[in-house]
């Protein structure tokens, strides 16, 4: 090493730095960069039941056993098949034949992660539902591909009977197509990951900001600091002098907007002082207002919130004191966000303005938390804080109540008739079996299936012009569980089970219908299908 | 008992249960020209041949979903080994085989898992390979991470095409990810839109201007970059920055940490360091199994005929539920590799050669790294080989309309592309 490098490294000893990641954190790195720590420990707390170790099974557990969820079990009572063997990865072709299909399928999972605990179950579902049902609560979600009707009715009232009881993945697939619901009955999500920025409250600049930006000395400033002023503080700066000028308005029409923009353009020093063209580009920002988003406003009337107890999950605690929050401060906005966007400005101008934000954000977090009515943690509190213009609070039916319901299923045929059909032709599917002799072999019509879906909509309703299309592909192969269809499915539904589990991200909220002739996947939103 | 069956490579009554429910009969957008039965089951698995370029994170999805579909021929080729930050995806390594070939060990995990299969792996580069090797195969499915290695694939395909010869033309599919995001699509090389077609839609990289990296910095990443663009060969003089070496890592992390604490910026970590000069993409396995199987079902579909295949294009958005959109992404006439029209470009008549490579540079839908440029009479300038960078040097300063005339063409082509670009230029005064 060079005297120089020496000094360098000398230099940087005093700095309190991390050490090289562990093994762990090198394994996982690719994905602790989409949910973080928080994240990854949910995971690793989870129980995740799987019922039936079909094909379509294995490629869901494969994506969430690589991740690192803690653990798994397979409740399944049969035997592997020769079909079995030819369809699933995660059986040895026909020398797993004859063997324990769960027990096949968790030790190979198993050999995926060493930091996963996989165990095979061997009784059936029935068997469990009558006598040890109790068991079924002590998972996290409890994910089900291609149940009996009849026993993933029972499974599903059950598990919809108590709030407590575990999310309720239902997995359906026949040939080329396939559906999937997450029966729950809320989920709330703190971190969206939204990609809407929090307003940087230019038109509402707070009292250290404006006071800052309107005691510049714009005019007698140095030529290079005056083109490293943040547009942010130019923006407060114009905008606070236009007011003066304007009965204490912002701009209003194109007109003024324009003489606005014009104005900023006129106070360079130099042609090309790129931080004012930001301000420029940025100036919609003075006269956008910073209000509370409708979808956030509509949570604070929410029952739940207006009427928390100290029994209350901490969600509705944070919503409650947030809608206080801005009920109470004189800003009527959010609380304001520490993340700056990066922006021409020099290092000093940048640091100071990421300062007086963060004071700032710190001075309304405590603000914010003088609203709680229980303690939280402060972790919690924090990214609360920070999401809360893209907070999310899910509500959902139990499983099947949207079959039960003509008028919804007539909308879903308004709204989006693709979708609807892919979802009759598998509840058509569903219909059939639950009509036919257990063990004869499955070969419906498309009339027969028509006419089951038929029977789903109210009197005097029909089909979408599409369901031909889709109920064809059922007839064609009723019982394929197709290798394609099986590992797109399990990418999907393991991609759910994460935000699920993990509280990240945003999971669906109603069926998820997937079409692999056109190549297509849709949503028949709960919300869409209100008359 | 295993290794009887292994060495037993005929199919089992059952096997194909669940696949020949789709290939014995049609459905009903099926094309009239399916012949459902055994014709299409004996070219499935005995007569086709299927080329798989990428044995990473979507890699090792397709190879077991081609596998278990019926496709029995399968070459594979990867250039890279195997790193411990791949193995919370790519299902089909282990930690003992950390350092070894990803197309070797891929291919071997295969064929012992799915009978019957064959899987030849080519522990190297695609441009290893010649036209003659190419041309072996039916279909061609890239699950890279690399738009290099996508272009140079696209281009040699397309360039493959000999209208008098229908075999020539292979179906390309293409897979990509990023996070909980993803694309699937299926090019017919001439026919439909190619890659290079749709190269606009790339995400824009972020480059830090370097006067902001050296004078300015106010985000952690700008402290990250001057320690790894400008101290690293500043004080570690010729020693090449391994990203892959913890030691390397870990200087530039603390060198990019005590900037950072000297301009008060906060945020530089071990992880941000490594996320940036590594441009580290963000890969799960859920991601990568829909896009794979989005890939390979379109092989299926295509290999078979059992339905029409995606026309042609598939994205998928996995943040807020379940978003994706399929569309037709079209064809562009004046695309350097399929369209056969000059792009026309209109400079100043002040542009020098030099500013015309930094347009050609930038500009989203060319992304040409190091272009060399010529007219059909003269060199413009050239990048390599030294002598002739050396002799056409001095036309860096000179006006592109001191070259060439109003309507003039102009060749690009880059070393790293096999193909090269025609402008038209005109001039605006």
């Amino acid at each position: 090493m060079s005297q120089e490098a020496q000094d360098i490294q000398d230099s940087t000893t005093a700095i309190v730095a991390e050490s090289a990641p562990d093994a762990k954190t090198r394994r996982y790195d690719r994905q602790l960069r989409l949910w973080a720590a928080s994240g990854q420990s949910a995971l690793e707390s989870s129980r995740v039941l799987v019922i039936a170790g079909t094909a379509t099974s294995t490629s869901v557990l494969k994506n969430l056993v690589l991740p690192g969820i803690g653990h798994f079990t397979i409740l399944d009572p049969l035997e592997v098949t020769p079909e079995d063997a030819g369809n699933n990865f995660f059986l040895e072709g026909p020398s797993s034949i004859g063997k324990s299909r769960a027990e096949e399928a968790v030790r190979l999972l198993c050999e995926l992660n060493d930091g996963v605990d996989g165990k095979a179950d061997k009784r059936s579902l029935e068997e469990v539902l009558e006598n040890d049902k109790e068991w079924l609560s002590d998972f996290t979600i409890v994910i089900a591909h291609n149940l009996d009707p009849k026993l993933l009715q029972r499974l599903s009232e059950y598990l919809w009977s108590d709030t407590t009881f575990p999310p309720l993945v239902v997995v359906r697939s026949a040939g080329f197509l396939a559906e999937f619901y997450i029966q729950y009955h809320e989920h709330s999500v703190i971190e969206s990951h939204s990609e809407t920025t929090p307003s940087l409250r230019i038109d509402k600049a707070f009292p250290a900001l404006l006071d800052y930006a309107t005691t510049l000395d714009f005019e007698n400033m140095d030529v290079t600091d005056h083109g490293h002023i943040p547009y942010v503080v130019i923006l407060v700066r114009v905008l606070e002098d236009w007011k003066k000028a304007h009965n204490g308005l912002p701009p209003q029409t194109y007109a003024e907007k324009k003489e606005f923009k014009q104005g900023i353009m006129a106070m360079r020093k130099k042609s090309d002082e790129e931080n004012f063209e930001e301000a420029e580009a940025q100036a919609y920002r003075s006269w956008t207002a910073t209000t509370v988003p409708s979808e956030i406003s509509e949570l604070f009337d929410d029952p739940k919130v207006k009427s928390v107890t100290p029994s209350s999950p901490p969600f509705y605690h944070l919503v409650n004191a947030l809608a206080k929050f801005v009920q109470e401060q004189p800003s009527h906005t959010l609380p304001l966000s520490s993340t700056l966007p990066d922006m021409k400005a020099s290092t000093s101008a940048y640091i100071h303005l990421q300062t007086l934000y963060k004071r700032r954000a710190e001075e309304e977090k405590a603000a914010f938390k003088s609203y709680l009515q229980v303690p939280i943690a402060e972790d919690m509190v924090d990214a609360f804080v920070k999401n809360s213009h893209a907070l999310k609070l899910l509500r959902g039916k139990q499983w099947g109540a949207v079959d039960k319901d003509g008028a919804a299923l007539v909308k879903g045929g308004e709204v989006a008739p693709k979708e609807l059909s892919v979802h009759l032709a598998l509840s058509a599917l569903s219909s059939v079996i639950d009509k036919s002799q257990p063990g004869a072999p499955l070969t419906p019509t498309v009339e027969a299936l028509t006419e089951e879906a038929q029977a789903l909509l109210p009197g005097g309703a029909s089909l979408p012009d599409d369901f031909d299309n889709a109920v064809g592909e059922v007839a064609r192969a009723p019982t394929a569980d197709l290798p394609n269809v099986a590992a797109l499915l399990g990418g999907l539904v393991a991609q759910e089970v994460i935000k699920m589990i993990t509280k990240q991200y945003i999971p669906i909220h109603g069926y998820c219908t997937i079409d692999l002739v056109d190549a297509w996947t849709g949503t028949l939103k709960l919300s869409d299908l209100k008359p | 008992m295993a290794t009887e069956t292994q060495s037993q490579p005929a199919d089992w009554p059952g096997r194909y249960f669940h696949i020949d429910q789709v290939l014995n009969t049609p459905g009903p957008r099926t094309d009239e020209s399916f012949l459902a039965g055994d014709g299409v089951k004996d070219f499935l698995r005995n007569k086709s041949k299927i080329l798989v370029i990428g044995a990473g994170g979507l890699g090792c999805e397709i190879l077991a979903n081609l596998a278990l579909t019926g496709f029995k021929d399968i070459h594979v080729i990867d250039m890279d080994t195997i790193d411990i930050s791949n193995l919370n995806r790519q299902f089909l390594f282990r930690p003992k085989d950390v350092g070894k070939s990803k197309a070797i060990v891929a291919a071997e995990f295969i064929m012992k898992r799915v009978p019957g299969v064959k899987v030849t792996p080519y522990f190297g580069k695609i441009q290893d390979k010649d036209d003659a090797y190419y041309m072996q195969f039916n279909l061609v499915i890239c699950g890279l991470d690399s738009v290099e290695a996508r272009r140079w694939m696209n281009a040699t395909l397309v360039n493959l095409v000999d209208p008098e010869e229908p075999e020539s033309l292979k179906p390309l599919i293409d897979g990509g990810t990023e996070g909980f995001k993803g694309q699937a699509r299926v090019i017919l090389p001439t026919i439909t839109s190619c890659y290079e077609c749709s190269l606009d839609m790339l995400n824009k990289q972020t480059a830090f201007p370097i006067c902001t990296i050296a004078n300015t910095p106010r985000l952690p990443e700008h402290c990250i970059e001057w320690a790894s663009v400008l101290e690293w060969p500043r004080v570690r003089g010729d020693l090449k920055l391994d990203t892959d070496d913890p030691e390397h890592i870990g200087w530039l992390y603390k060198i990019a940490l005590a900037r950072a604490n000297e301009f008060k910026i906060e945020g530089v970590t071990w992880s941000l360091t490594q996320g940036v000069v590594k441009n580290i993409i963000p890969a799960i396995a859920s991601t990568n199994a829909v896009i794979a199987a989005a890939c390979c079902n379109e092989a299926f579909k295509i290999a078979t005929s059992s339905a029409a295949y995606l026309n042609n294009y598939f994205m998928l958005i996995g943040t807020d539920g379940v978003y994706s959109y399929t569309f037709e992404h079209e064809k562009r006439d004046d695309c350097p590799v399929c369209g056969g029209e000059a792009l026309e470009m209109t400079l100043k008549p002040t542009t020098t050669v030099e500013e015309l490579i930094d347009i050609l540079v930038e500009k989203q839908d060319i992304q040409i790294k190091k272009p060399s440029l010529s007219t059909p009479t003269k060199q413009i300038y050239f990048q390599a080989p030294p002598q002739l960078e050396e002799a056409t040097r001095p036309n860096l300063e000179k006006k592109v309309s001191d070259l060439v005339p109003p309507g003039g063409e102009v060749t690009v082509t880059a070393t790293t592309l096999p193909f090269s670009l025609s402008l038209r230029i005109s001039y605006s005064e």
